[in-house]
C-alpha cells in the first residue's frame, strides 16, 4: 500500500460531519407509526441505543425500540434465529405487542442472517414483519420505504372487494406527525375514508398519554393494515415511497395509484387537488381549501420581494430538499441543494443538487444568505453569520417538531412566511 | 483487531469492587431486554473530548451519523475544536466485499492534509471488525508517514457495554500515548484527572480551586484534554478518578507501570467536593498543602453558603424523591441535601451494589421498583418534588408535584461548589412553576 499515491484520489474518501442517517433508523420510525408495535433492531445494542436517543431527543417523547443485542460471540456462531427468538421471548414476557417489526443493520447483513427463516420459526408465537435494512446502503428514506413495502407484502390480506372512497396515504419519512394528520383531514373533507401507513400522527405527535408504555403509543392498527386491500385509492407522497404505492397497486390491481413528489408550494398543491378531483370526477372543493389557496397566492406575492433575492442552501433527505427547493424557487429564490443519499428524485430537481456532507455545505455557505438543514447547521450558521431554518432529523434544539405544518396550501403559507421572516431578521 | 484476552481481563478487573459478587455492569446484554449504549459509544465518550485530535470512525455512517455533536463537552483549545465534528469512512457494500483498508488509508491522508491534527483516533466498528480490516497495520503505516500519533481503538459495539468501551479506550491511550513525551520539569504536586469529560464545564468548577491550592493538572482523560499532555501523564504523582469506575483498570496499570497511586473522588455537592479536595492533598501528605487546602475549602464553603442563602428560604423543609442511575443515585442526593432539601428516597434499580451501599448512607430509603413504590412514597411522605428521567413525568403530573428531569442532557454544570447554585436554581424554578399543577387538570368535558 502506497499512501502517497492514494493522496491524489479525487473522490472524497470519508464523510466529515455527515448528513446521512441510516436505513435502520428509517425502519424504526416506520414501525413506530403502527399501533402497539415493537421495533426490533437486529444488531449490536448500540445501533438501537443511538437510534432511541436520537429520536427521543428529537421528538421529546419516549421511543419504543428493542435490540437483539448481538455480541462478538453470537455474531459468529448464531445465524440470527437464536438471538431473534430470545429477543421476542424477552419482549413478550413484559408486553404484548400486536406486531414486532424486525429489521437488520450493517453487522447482521454482513454476516448474512436469515431473518425470514427466523420470523417463520416464530410464526405461531408472534406476528412479525421482517425487513432487510443494512446501513451501508441507502439511508433514512429508503429504510422507511423498504419497511412500508414489506408491511404491504407481508401483512395486507388478499381481497377482491374495493371501496372507491377508501384511500391509503403513504407519507415519506420527512412528513411531520401533524402534516400526516392535516393531509388526512384534507382528504376527509373530500369525503374519503382515510388511513395512513405508517401513521405517526397520533403516535409521535407529542401528546400527554395516560401512561408511557413500552410499545408505540398510537398509529394505524395491525387489523386496519390487514384490511387495507379494499382501498380504491393509494396515494404516495415523496419519490422515496413511490415504489410502495406501485407495489400496492400491483398486489391490488383494481386500485388507483396517485403519486406526488411534493406537497409544498402552489404548483405541487394544485397538482394534488387536480388529481384527486379527477379521481372523484368532481370539480368542487370545500370552501376552506379555496380560501387557503387564495391566501397562498397572497403570501407568494408578499414574500417574493425578500425571497426573490435570497440565496438559500438546503441540506436534508432528498424528498424533503426537493419539496422545499421547488416551493422557494416559485418565489424566485436561488437554491443550492445537498442531499444525504442517492435518490430517483435527483433528476427532477430544478436547481443545483449534489450528494454531500456538512463539510461540502460549509464550503458553499459564505456565498449564501440562509441555510436550511438539521440542528448540526446551527454551528455553521453562527460561524458564518447566516440565517438558519432547522428542518430534518435530528433537531435537538427546538420543541414542537411534531407540530410543524408545512404542506398543502395552509402549510406552504407558513413555510414561506417563516423563511421570509428569518431572512429579514438576519 | 479485537483483543479477546484484554477484554476478558478488563471484565475480571481485580480493582473493581463490584466484581467480587456480581459483574453487574459487565454482563453480556440480553436480547430483547437491553437498553444503553455499546462499547463503541463508551470509547467515543471517553476520547472525543480531546479536541486537538481528529476522531475517525471506521464503519458505515450509522455509528457516527446519529451520535456526533451530541455531548456538551467543553474545551478551551484554541485551534479547531474537533470534538463536535464527525469523521466517518462511510463504509459501503463495495468496501465490505473488497475490504475497507484502502478507504481508511485515504481518509487518514485526507485528514492530515486538510486538518493537520495533533493525533488521529481510529475507531473500529462492528462491520469493519467482522470483515477483518487490518486497522493496526494501516494506522502504523500512516503514523510513520505522517509523524503524528494515529491510535487504533478496538472497541466495536458488539464486544459489550458502554462501560467496557470506556475501559478499552483507556487501554488504547495507555498503550499508544502515555509515556511518549517528557516534560521540561516535573511538578511535585502533579495530578491526572481521569474520567471527567467536562460535560457542561463540570471540570472548570473545581480545577481552578485545585490550582489555587498548588496542585497542577498534568493531563486529563479526557475533559478539556490535550494529546501532548496525556503523553506526559506518566510524570504525574497522583491519578484522580472522578466518578468513573470504568477507568479503574487504567489507573491500576499506571500504578504498576509508573508507580502512580490513585484516589477515587466525586465533585458533586459541597461535602463531596470538600472531601475530594482533602483526599487529593492527603494523598500527597504535604503539611503545607493540606493547610492551604483547609483554608481554601473554608473560604469556598463560606462563599457558597452566602450564595445559597436566598434559595434556602424556598427550599427549606422541601422533600424530594430521586430516581436516576449509577452513581447519580447518591451523588445528586448528596448535592440536594447540601442545598437544604430532605431526600426521602432514592431509586437504585440501575445502580451497582457499591452504589447501593453508598446511597444507603446518604438516604434513608432506597427502592428498586419505581413503578409501584414511587407513587406510594410520594403520598406517604408528602413529597414536593420528583427528580427523575422523562418516563416518570406522568407520575409527577398525576400527583401534581414538581418535576426535574435529571437524565436529560443538562445545559448547566451541577459540579463542585459553583454548580450547587445552578442545581438550587433549577430546583427552585421547578417548585415555583405552576405548570405541574395545571397540566394534569381535568378537561371541561370530564367534569361531572
Amino acid at each position: 500500500m502506497n499512501l502517497k499515491e492514494l493522496r491524489t484520489t479525487s473522490i472524497k474518501p470519508l464523510h466529515v460531519n455527515p448528513l446521512k442517517l441510516s436505513q435502520p433508523m428509517g425502519a424504526t420510525l416506520a414501525f413506530l407509526g403502527i399501533k402497539n408495535c415493537m421495533p426490533l433492531m437486529h444488531g449490536a445494542q448500540g445501533c438501537a441505543s443511538f437510534t432511541k436517543v436520537l429520536f427521543t431527543r428529537h421528538f421529546n417523547d419516549p421511543i419504543a425500540i428493542q435490540t437483539t443485542a448481538v455480541n462478538d460471540i453470537t455474531a459468529v456462531i448464531d445465524g440470527g434465529d437464536k438471538g431473534i427468538s430470545e429477543a421476542v421471548e424477552n419482549i413478550t414476557k413484559k408486553v404484548t405487542p400486536d406486531l414486532v417489526g424486525l429489521f437488520t443493520t450493517g453487522m447482521t447483513e454482513t454476516k448474512g442472517d436469515d431473518i425470514k427463516g427466523a420470523t417463520l420459526l416464530l410464526k405461531e408465537k408472534q406476528k412479525m414483519v421482517y425487513v432487510h435494512t443494512p446501513d451501508f446502503e441507502g439511508g433514512l428514506e429508503s429504510g422507511w420505504s423498504l419497511s412500508v413495502q414489506n408491511i404491504i407484502s407481508q401483512l395486507i390480506e388478499p381481497t377482491t372487494q374495493i371501496r372507491k372512497d377508501k384511500v391509503l396515504v403513504i407519507p415519506n419519512v420527512n412528513l411531520s406527525p401533524i402534516e400526516v394528520e392535516k393531509l388526512k383531514e384534507a382528504l376527509e373533507l373530500m369525503d374519503f375514508d382515510v388511513l395512513a401507513l405508517p401513521d405517526l400522527s397520533d403516535s409521535l405527535d407529542g401528546h400527554l398519554g395516560v401512561k408511557q408504555g413500552a410499545l408505540s403509543s398510537g398509529g394505524i392498527s395491525v387489523s386496519e393494515i390487514e384490511k387495507l386491500g379494499d382501498a380504491g385509492l393509494v396515494m404516495s407522497i415523496g419519490r422515496s415511497v413511490k415504489k410502495c404505492g406501485e407495489m400496492f397497486h400491483e398486489k391490488f390491481p383494481q386500485s388507483t395509484h396517485l403519486h406526488f413528489d411534493s406537497l409544498i408550494g402552489l404548483e405541487a398543491c394544485d397538482a394534488f387537488y387536480a388529481q384527486v378531483l379527477n379521481y372523484l370526477g368532481s370539480k368542487s372543493v370545500p370552501s376552506v381549501v379555496k380560501r387557503w389557496r387564495a391566501r397562498l397566492q397572497d403570501v407568494l406575492l408578499d414574500t417574493h420581494f425578500t425571497l426573490g433575492k435570497a440565496k438559500i442552501v438546503i441540506a436534508d433527505e432528498p424528498d424533503s430538499v426537493y419539496g422545499m427547493s421547488k416551493a422557494l424557487q416559485e418565489v424566485g429564490a436561488s437554491v443550492e441543494a445537498f442531499i444525504s443519499q442517492r435518490s430517483e428524485i435527483q433528476d427532477a430537481f430544478t436547481c443545483g443538487v449534489r450528494i454531500g456532507d456538512f463539510e461540502d455545505v460549509e464550503a458553499l455557505l459564505p456565498q449564501m444568505d440562509m441555510i436550511i438543514a438539521n440542528f448540526h447547521a446551527e454551528r455553521l450558521a453562527h460561524k458564518h453569520h447566516k440565517a438558519l431554518l432547522i428542518r430534518g432529523f435530528p433537531n435537538y434544539e427546538q420543541v414542537g417538531i411534531g407540530l410543524r405544518h408545512n404542506i398543502l396550501y395552509e402549510g406552504s403559507c407558513a413555510f414561506l412566511c417563516e423563511v421570509n421572516n428569518l431572512l429579514g431578521h438576519q | 483487531m479485537v483483543n479477546r484476552k484484554l477484554i476478558k481481563d478488563l471484565l475480571n478487573e481485580s480493582a473493581c469492587s463490584h466484581n467480587k459478587t456480581k459483574k453487574a455492569s459487565c454482563d453480556k446484554p440480553k436480547p430483547g431486554a437491553t437498553s444503553g449504549g455499546c462499547a463503541f459509544e463508551g470509547a467515543q465518550i471517553s476520547l472525543f473530548p480531546y479536541a486537538d485530535a481528529v476522531h475517525l470512525v471506521h464503519g458505515p455512517d450509522t455509528c457516527l451519523g446519529a451520535s456526533w455533536e451530541t455531548r456538551a463537552t467543553l474545551t478551551s483549545y484554541e485551534g479547531e475544536n474537533n470534538t463536535p465534528l464527525g469523521y466517518c469512512t462511510n463504509v459501503t457494500t463495495q468496501d465490505i466485499i473488497f475490504g475497507g483498508d484502502k478507504k481508511l488509508a485515504d481518509a487518514l491522508a485526507y485528514i492530515v492534509e486538510h486538518k493537520k491534527p495533533k493525533a488521529i483516533f481510529v475507531y473500529e466498528t462492528c462491520v469493519t471488525a467482522m470483515i477483518g480490516d487490518n486497522i493496526d497495520y494501516t494506522c502504523k503505516t500512516a503514523e510513520e508517514l505522517f509523524h503524528i500519533p494515529i491510535v487504533p481503538v478496538h472497541s466495536p459495539g458488539f464486544v459489550g457495554s458502554k462501560n467496557l468501551g470506556s475501559r478499552l479506550a483507556g487501554e488504547a491511550v495507555l498503550d499508544a500515548l502515555v509515556g511518549t513525551r517528557e516534560p521540561e520539569f516535573i511538578h511535585p504536586f502533579g495530578i491526572n484527572l481521569i474520567g471527567d469529560y467536562n460535560v457542561t464545564g463540570d471540570m472548570w468548577q473545581y480545577k481552578p480551586i485545585l490550582e489555587r491550592i498548588g496542585i497542577k493538572v498534568i493531563s486529563s482523560l479526557s475533559g478539556d484534554g490535550r494529546i501532548e499532555q496525556i503523553q506526559m501523564a506518566h510524570t504525574a504523582k497522583l491519578n484522580v478518578i472522578v466518578c468513573a469506575k470504568s477507568l479503574v483498570t487504567l489507573c491500576r496499570k499506571m500504578q504498576e507501570r509508573y508507580n502512580i497511586p490513585y484516589v477515587s473522588v466525586s465533585f458533586y455537592g459541597k461535602r463531596d467536593t470538600s472531601n475530594a479536595i482533602r483526599s487529593i492533598v492527603n494523598a500527597f501528605g504535604d503539611a503545607e498543602l493540606i493547610a492551604k487546602a483547609e483554608t481554601i475549602i473554608a473560604e469556598e464553603e463560606a462563599k457558597l453558603a452566602e450564595r445559597l442563602r436566598p434559595y434556602h428560604l424556598m427550599l427549606k423543609g422541601k422533600k424530594a424523591i430521586l430516581n436516576t442511575g449509577g452513581n447519580k443515585s447518591w451523588s445528586i442526593a448528596s448535592a440536594l441535601q447540601d442545598i437544604g432539601i430532605e431526600v426521602v428516597a432514592t431509586c437504585v434499580q440501575k445502580a451497582t451494589e457499591e452504589d447501593v451501599a453508598i446511597a444507603s448512607e446518604y438516604v434513608p430509603i432506597v427502592f428498586k421498583n419505581p413503578g409501584v413504590e414511587q407513587p406510594r412514597l410520594i403520598d406517604e411522605h408528602k413529597v414536593d418534588i420528583l427528580l427523575a428521567g422523562g418516563r416518570s413525568l406522568y407520575t409527577a403530573i398525576k400527583k401534581r408535584i414538581a418535576f426535574v428531569d435529571v437524565n436529560q442532557e443538562k445545559k448547566v454544570s451541577y459540579g463542585a461548589y459553583g454548580g450547587l447554585e445552578n442545581l438550587a436554581s433549577d430546583v427552585c424554578s421547578a417548585l415555583a412553576n405552576p405548570v405541574f399543577k395545571l397540566v394534569g387538570k381535568a378537561a371541561p368535558w370530564e367534569l361531572v
